[in-house]
């Protein structure tokens, strides 16, 4: 029984810290992505990519800290990423915010899913919370309907 | 801002942004049914209670919704699409809540037509805390939907601001 409780405790970790490393992989994506973003836009309107980037970063950086706790190899962020579609625009950059806002609210929402301690659901609701304030404004700027989303992170019911 | 390589093909990965998103999503909405899965599903009596306790919130929320449109007809129709979300998400919680059955709440009036707004982020930003609680105590499939409900609604009341 001891074992059995072990074992079923360890592959609840596992399962959480794999969410989580597809949730670093998603913050990498969207560290280099803001850059993309930035320089897509009017240097007087960079202030929000600058600080979605910064979020992001903080974030990427907590989840490499608590993989590393649980001597879990972090994944590295990839040199670059495909774009779904050329930024030639700010409307063009906007809505690559709003696919890098999305993108981690999906991978935080399956932490949640995964997660076998409050703490790592404290992180992920955070971190979530974060996208979906964030792609708001970026939805807005993009000149998308609606602007918010009922069930961000969620497949449709 | 510092110039950032353009995508190209040569040395770049030909990882989408969204791929490892994608896989996440895929899970959640095929399910799994691994005996591991089945016990992270499983929820106990107090787990349980809580969720039917979100479902009264989020039925408060719905009718804050409908008092604030009433004291201010204007704000209403603005706020139409967002009142709709709250009605969706209340759907979601009600099919994840065995046992919830529709009940009649009251969220209380807003003060005046000219604070209903104020009054209506205020109901907002009380849900989206109150569903951001439940969840952490919460595993599984019922967490993803408080979560995601809790964050949906801090867009609200950024949008509402």
């Amino acid at each position: 029984m001891a074992d059995d409780g072990a074992d079923e405790g360890a592959q609840d970790l596992a399962a959480e810290n794999a969410a989580l490393g597809l949730a670093l992989e998603a913050a990498h994506a969207a560290v280099w992505g803001y850059g993309v973003v930035g320089a897509a836009l009017e240097p007087g309107a960079r202030g929000a990519a600058g600080s979605a980037e910064a979020a992001h970063r903080d974030v990427r950086d907590r989840v490499i800290t608590l993989l590393a706790e649980r001597s879990v190899e972090p994944a590295p962020a990839e040199g670059a990423y495909a774009l779904p579609f050329p930024v030639l625009s700010a409307v063009d950059a906007a809505t690559l915010a709003v696919v890098l806002e999305d993108g981690t609210a999906t991978a935080w929402v399956r932490v949640l899913d995964q997660a076998a301690g409050s703490g790592t659901r404290e992180l992920a609701l955070e971190a979530l919370s974060g996208a979906e304030v964030r792609a708001v404004g970026w939805r807005t700027a993009a000149g998308q309907t609606p602007v918010t989303r009922a069930l961000p992170g969620l497949p449709p019911g | 801002m510092s110039s950032l390589p353009p995508p190209g093909p040569r040395g770049f990965s030909r990882r989408t942004l969204l791929a490892t998103s994608a896989a996440g999503l895929a899970l959640l909405a095929a399910g799994c049914t691994s005996s591991r899965t089945e016990q992270r599903e499983r929820v106990t009596g107090e787990q349980a209670d809580q969720l039917l306790g979100q479902v009264g919130v989020q039925e408060t929320l719905v009718a804050a919704y409908t008092a604030a449109g009433a004291a201010d007809p204007g704000l209403a129709g603005e706020v139409a699409e967002l009142a709709a979300q709250a009605g969706e998400q209340l759907a979601r919680l009600r099919a994840a809540a065995p046992g919830a059955t529709p009940s009649a709440v009251s969220p209380g009036s807003p003060p005046s037509p000219g604070e209903a707004r104020s009054w209506l982020r205020a109901q907002v930003a009380a849900a989206a805390t109150s569903h951001a609680t439940a969840c952490v105590n919460q595993s599984g499939a019922r967490a993803a939907l408080l979560g995601s409900i809790s964050a949906g609604l801090r867009g609200q009341d950024g949008r509402l601001a």
